[in-house]
């Protein structure tokens, strides 16, 4: 099929072509708060292809027009979109609902029929749904013949929700499910910490610019922190939370793509194969979490106690609706890694990230080594600190650098200063939301920001083997922290061991 | 900064002389200014008249990080000069000094764009070599236009008509995803066009003549629609396809259809977009590289009426 010859030099970013997305799970928390809202922004923006429809399903039948209802009131209350709206109320023309128990063939004959009906091209389907019914749903798209479209215009992408896999195990299972099925090409497995403009800005900060990757090694670097924290406890997930605890629900996934974005080697073209093959490379050069010999742990859990956060008394995680009140489930993991390559031999990553903190904060802070001479030491009273250089992942996206100057009207006192990027500010448009991008690159076929299936093993295979040792070694009485604290001591004793300290956030 | 003038460009800002430009937009400029990046120059060059409305455009503009400098042609050497904590005013300034203004006010190292809204068009070639956009507004574009080539050897150049057409482009370039429409593009050589500016038409027609290779001299129908929008209406076709984009009766928004043999093939409401000055030219300043489209569609739409 020969190019569109409107598409050249067009100054919005590409747009897919026809496109119908099939949500399973149509009617649950993800769809409501994070995906219709995205539609809409990405309609408002331009950004929808000219044949847009979405099939809604969902275990109940509630019919379109409930669809569409629930549309209208998921953009009242996540997009802020207030009385008539065209853009939503066309967009709403192309939604469409099916119901019915996912195990029955007959819902995926129906939305077959659906999709032949409004004469689909194109088709992704999302599968916003608990991990226990992926397998139905995945053996059933296979089974129907959805999987497969019957021309190149005709393509079938599945994106797959987190936790993919609980283990090694089950995530090797899971792979092989979802091959028997659909080719790699067509599978996109969402982070959505990828679809972050700061997480895909480090890619160009690092090699788009000249000035930092020549000091992105052991030379210059000390070590690297990054931190995932959240002062909300865990809320109406406690059903999921309590079999999974953080190591599973934010080292896995999110912490292992932040860690291998800042780690991997430059890739030969940004090509989403030659980005992921380096990202893989990062993390297959990770030693073991858990080392049986003696010595300082390198993986410490704890789990919130009642306290303060946010102005609010908040409960201890086992007084939480739907907790067990001897739970050892971790809120709080804190971990130090070491990876084995030519680049980072000798420098520590140290991953931390828990609930109930006190401040809501993702962030990279990669510390560079103090100057190998300390020539104001007798001049100054004070030390001189290391150079920072921060990547806030959220909130207030952006890159700080951290460095030393001189105090006006002193001798030669030296003071820290802060030189700071915003994303929020310094373009002067708004910063998309991570699932707009997403839902947008899985319609493009582009898989860069989505984790490809040896990336996920390559995860699981480092945090499993901490999962068996916790196993083995279950806690009877969890360490605990305050609620509103920055964790156990333990966590702290882990990186004071390396003579080193956590980041003040 | 309180000797404020309403009738000056900048009402808010301080008379100063031209030599304290800097330093006093470095004491004006408060925290917040300083914590931001700067991202680039941009220069506003008219008739005070033309400026007025730029001006209070660029004042939304102020959040990110540009440096904004206003000089409206006059007979004066030395013009009246106010700044702000963002912006610079010159006003009543000779125009061929606008070079040596540009040249000293515009932030080293970063990008600057120059937004001509209009003059003598001896002016752009000098500014040309120092702007690394230019960005054309003229009421009637055709002298300027008619330099497009030659500008374009030197920087990177476009008409702020270019940046209302965004929209409107990529509504119709959406139609030509669907391969009935794409397979049908040849024979689509029916255009008609509605709305209050003609050159915009003109600008809309070169495109599409240029981008469906339609032969030289082929015509398209322009309907004027006094005091509307500078474009209400499109439509693409030829006997049994038609593809039209309208300005919905909602604020904001275009209904599109693509219809082929009477079916429809792909109806909706989508939005335009900010169609403000402020939101264009942010547009423009954005973007950075040549833009051989625009190019493409000027040299098109010459001899079309």
């Amino acid at each position: 099929m020969p190019a569109n010859p409107l598409q050249d030099g067009l100054r919005l970013e590409p747009t897919p072509g026809p496109t119908t997305l099939v949500i399973f799970g149509a009617t649950g928390d993800l769809t409501r708060r994070k995906l219709l809202p995205a539609l809409y922004n990405l309609s408002r923006g331009q950004r929808l292809p000219a044949r847009f429809s979405v099939i809604g399903v969902a275990r109940e039948d509630q019919g379109d027009e409930r669809f569409r209802e629930a549309f209208h009131k998921s953009l009242e209350e996540f997009a802020g979109v207030k009385g008539t709206d065209p853009v939503a109320d066309s967009l709403a023309a192309r939604l469409y609902f099916t119901g019915g128990d996912f195990n029955d063939p007959a819902i995926y004959q129906r939305v077959a029929s659906k999709l032949e009906e409004i004469d689909a091209a194109g088709v992704l389907f999302y599968l916003a749904i608990p991990p226990g019914a992926y397998k139905t749903v995945i053996q059933q798209l296979g089974a129907t013949g959805l999987a497969k479209g019957k021309s190149e215009a005709q393509w079938r992408r599945v994106i797959v929700e987190k936790p993919f896999g609980t283990d090694l195990a089950s995530a090797q299972e899971l792979n092989r499910l979802v091959h028997e099925h659909f080719s790699e090409e067509q599978v996109f497995r969402i982070d959505h910490y990828l679809g972050k403009e700061t997480v895909q800005n480090l890619l160009v900060f690092r090699f788009g610019n000249g000035m930092f990757e020549p000091i992105w090694n052991r030379r210059y670097i000390d070590h690297v922190q990054i931190t995932a924290a959240e002062t909300v406890g865990v809320e109406r997930r406690a059903a999921y939370y309590e079999g999974a605890g953080a190591l599973r629900d934010m080292v896995q996934n999110h912490l292992m793509q932040l860690l291998a974005l800042v780690a991997m080697e430059p890739p030969i073209t940004f090509s989403a194969e030659n980005v992921r093959d380096r990202k893989l490379d990062a993390l297959l050069a990770a030693q073991p979490l858990v080392d049986d010999s003696e010595g300082t742990p390198n993986v410490v859990r704890a789990q919130y106690g009642s306290g303060w956060v946010a102005g609010h008394e908040v409960p201890a995680y086992r007084a939480e609706p739907g907790v067990s009140p001897t739970s050892t489930t971790e809120t709080y993991v804190a971990l130090r890694m070491q990876l084995d390559s030519w680049r980072w031999a000798g420098v520590p990553f140290y991953l931390r990230t828990g609930k109930r903190l006190p401040k809501r904060t993702t962030e990279i802070a990669i510390q560079l080594r103090r100057p190998p001479l300390e020539i104001f030491k007798r001049v100054t009273p004070t030390p001189v600190a290391p150079n920072l250089l921060i990547v806030n992942v959220q909130p207030n996206e952006g890159i700080s650098v951290r460095f030393e100057a001189k105090l006006p009207a002193t001798r030669m006192q030296l003071a820290p200063v802060m030189m700071n990027f915003r994303y929020g500010t310094a373009f002067g448009r708004p910063v998309p939301e991570a699932y707009e991008t997403l839902l947008l690159d899985a319609m493009l076929g582009d898989p860069t920001l989505f984790a490809r299936h040896d990336f996920v093993e390559a995860s699981w295979s480092m945090i499993t083997p901490v999962h068996e040792k916790w196993s083995r070694e279950p806690l009877t009485d969890a360490p605990f922290y305050e609620a509103g604290e920055w964790g156990p001591p333990e966590a702290d004793a882990l990186i004071a061991h390396d003579n080193r300290r956590w980041r003040t956030l | 900064m309180s000797d404020s003038d309403p009738h000056s460009l900048l009402p808010q800002g301080r008379a100063v002389a031209f030599e304290d430009i800097e330093e006093t937009l470095q004491s004006a400029a408060g925290e917040a200014e300083r914590r931001r990046a700067g991202t680039g120059t941009l220069v506003l060059a008219g008739s005070a008249e033309r400026l007025v409305e730029a001006a209070a455009a660029v004042d939304e503009l102020k959040d990110i990080g540009v440096r904004t400098v206003l000089i409206s042609y006059g007979d004066n050497p030395e013009p009246t000069v106010r700044v702000s904590a963002y912006a610079v005013a010159l006003e009543g300034l000779r125009p061929e000094y606008l070079n040596n203004a540009v040249a000293a006010l515009r932030l080293s190292s970063l990008p600057t764009l120059v937004w001509w809204r209009g003059g003598t068009t001896s002016t752009l070639e000098g500014l040309a070599t120092l702007a690394d956009r230019l960005v054309l507004d003229a009421p009637d574009p055709t002298d300027a236009w008619a330099h497009v080539a030659a500008l374009a050897d030197k920087t990177a150049v476009s008409d702020l008509r270019w940046a209302r057409l965004t929209r409107w482009r990529a509504l119709m370039a959406h139609f030509f995803d669907l391969p009935d429409v794409l397979a049908a593009a040849s024979r689509l050589r029916s255009l008609h066009v509605e709305g209050s500016d003609r050159y915009t038409a003109k600008l809309f027609a070169g495109w599409i003549a240029s981008s469906l290779r339609w032969p030289r001299g082929q015509s398209y129908d322009f309907r004027e629609r006094p005091g509307g929008a500078p474009i209400e209406a499109v439509a693409l076709g030829d006997g049994s396809q038609e593809l039209t984009l309208r300005l919905a009766s909602a604020r904001g928004c275009v209904e599109t259809a693509a219809r082929v043999c009477g079916a429809d093939l792909a109806s909706r409401t989508v939005s335009v977009g900010d169609q403000g000055l402020a939101a264009l030219i942010g547009e423009e300043l954005r973007i950075r590289a040549r833009d051989l489209a625009f190019e493409r569609a000027v040299a098109a739409s010459k001899g079309m009426r």
